[in-house]
């Protein structure tokens, strides 16, 4: 009996010690973190370009390669509307899509507030998982300049973080892979 | 007889006068021969020892701390075989050891001034008013490197052991990334070249 529980003993005490190794420090927690938000900043911006209508097609077209490669292959980001109470929700090319081609003249689409609403947690699968909120405010104008939609809506974006190693010039480099889930809609107000 | 005896003594005392200075100006002579001849000793010695060390790489000093040693034993003018050869070894390696550092010197400049110019055109590409600028700009820096598929590694955080990076991306979509988001926020960490002085593979750290 004695022996079992020293047997058990040493086997947590090794398990222990392996899942503290595998904890990350503070700073490179907070690194991880900020890559992450840097994520979303940065699909702010894709977003603001592709809905631009000075942007020329082919600019458009490379922003939304570069778009999806945020995102994971089966992600949904959800759209609504003011007039209704509908979610649709569609894969990012096919939002990207649908955003070049709305029926405005102008358009502004500006991204705020964006913050962790739910910090990275590490899974069993050591993914690092986290929700962040953003603040969308979009204007519509017509070809008179005047402001035709305005709307303001709060998503968010559910953030999946892992390491991963590659190789580079015959050396292994290890990463931290960003990917962006579901951008869910919260609520759309007209503020 | 008085007169004699004085007379005699007075040549003595002469002779002995004249003797003890012949004597005592010869000891003299010795004496300083003795020095200089330890002095020469002494320094053969410290050349010797110190040519040695250069050699063995058994020196602390630095590669301008050597050469002044070099010159110092040279100044010298100690015209001893030994000596001689050790001088002669220890100028060729000098001359080598100068050769590469001067080389490295050369390649540090280089690198700075790539450094430089890449992180001029990053910020001038984010800081572009307009498309076509931006992407003149991003094809003038695509010239500096091997192909548009050149590997970018970015630094998001610095470790003792391994560093984390962002998931790596090509020269070309970085280029075009800065153009996207306006802003440059990583600074030149590492350039590696191939043979032609082309880049191919630059490291990036967050600024």
């Amino acid at each position: 009996m004695k022996k079992i529980i020293a047997t058990l003993v040493i086997a947590l005490c090794v398990v222990g010690s392996a899942m503290a190794q595998e904890e990350l420090s503070y700073e490179r927690k907070q690194a991880i973190d900020s890559l992450a938000l840097e994520k979303v900043r940065d699909l702010s911006k894709y977003i603001k370009i592709v809905g631009s209508k000075d942007t020329p097609f082919s600019e458009a077209n490379r922003v939304i390669d570069r778009a999806e490669e945020l995102f994971m292959s089966d992600a949904e980001i959800g759209v609504s509307s003011l007039s209704s109470n509908k979610i649709t929700y569609y894969r990012v090319r096919k939002y990207f899509e649908h955003l070049m081609r709305l029926n405005y003249d102008r358009v502004e689409i500006e991204w705020y507030n964006i913050e962790y609403v739910s910090d990275l947690q590490r899974q069993p699968d050591g993914t690092y998982v986290g929700v962040i909120t953003i603040f969308q405010t979009f204007r519509g104008y017509d070809k008179e300049g005047n402001l035709t939609y305005k709307d303001t809506t709060k998503k968010d974006i559910t953030v999946y973080v892992k390491r991963k190693e590659t190789q580079i010039g015959g050396r292994t480099i290890g990463f931290w892979d960003v990917l962006l889930g579901d951008m869910r809609v919260k609520e759309t107000t007209n503020r | 007889m008085k007169s004699k005896i004085t007379t005699a003594l007075m040549v003595l005392l002469a002779v002995f006068i004249t003797l003890g200075g012949t004597t005592s100006c010869k000891s003299k002579k010795r004496l300083a021969r003795e020095a200089a001849e330890a002095e020469y000793k002494s320094k053969v010695e410290q050349a010797t020892k110190d040519l040695n060390a250069i050699l063995d790489d058994e020196t602390l000093w630095s590669l301008e701390e050597k050469e002044a040693r070099v010159k110092t034993i040279k100044d010298w003018n100690l015209q001893n075989d030994e000596v001689d050869k050790l001088l002669l070894k220890v100028e060729k390696k000098l001359a080598r050891e100068r050769a590469q550092k001067e080389e490295e010197e050369r390649s540090q400049q280089e690198e700075e001034n790539a450094n430089t110019t890449l992180e001029k055109n990053f910020a001038s590409i984010a800081r572009s008013g307009n498309i076509s600028q931006a992407n003149r700009t991003i094809n003038e820096t695509l010239e500096l490197f091997e192909s548009p598929d050149v590997p970018v590694l970015i630094i998001i955080k610095q470790n003792a052991t391994a560093n984390d990076y962002d998931r790596p991306t090509t020269i070309e979509k970085y280029l075009n990334y800065l153009k996207d988001q306006k802003i440059s926020p990583n600074k030149v960490f590492e350039i590696k070249y191939n043979a032609n002085g082309k880049i191919k593979e630059l490291e990036l750290i967050k600024k």
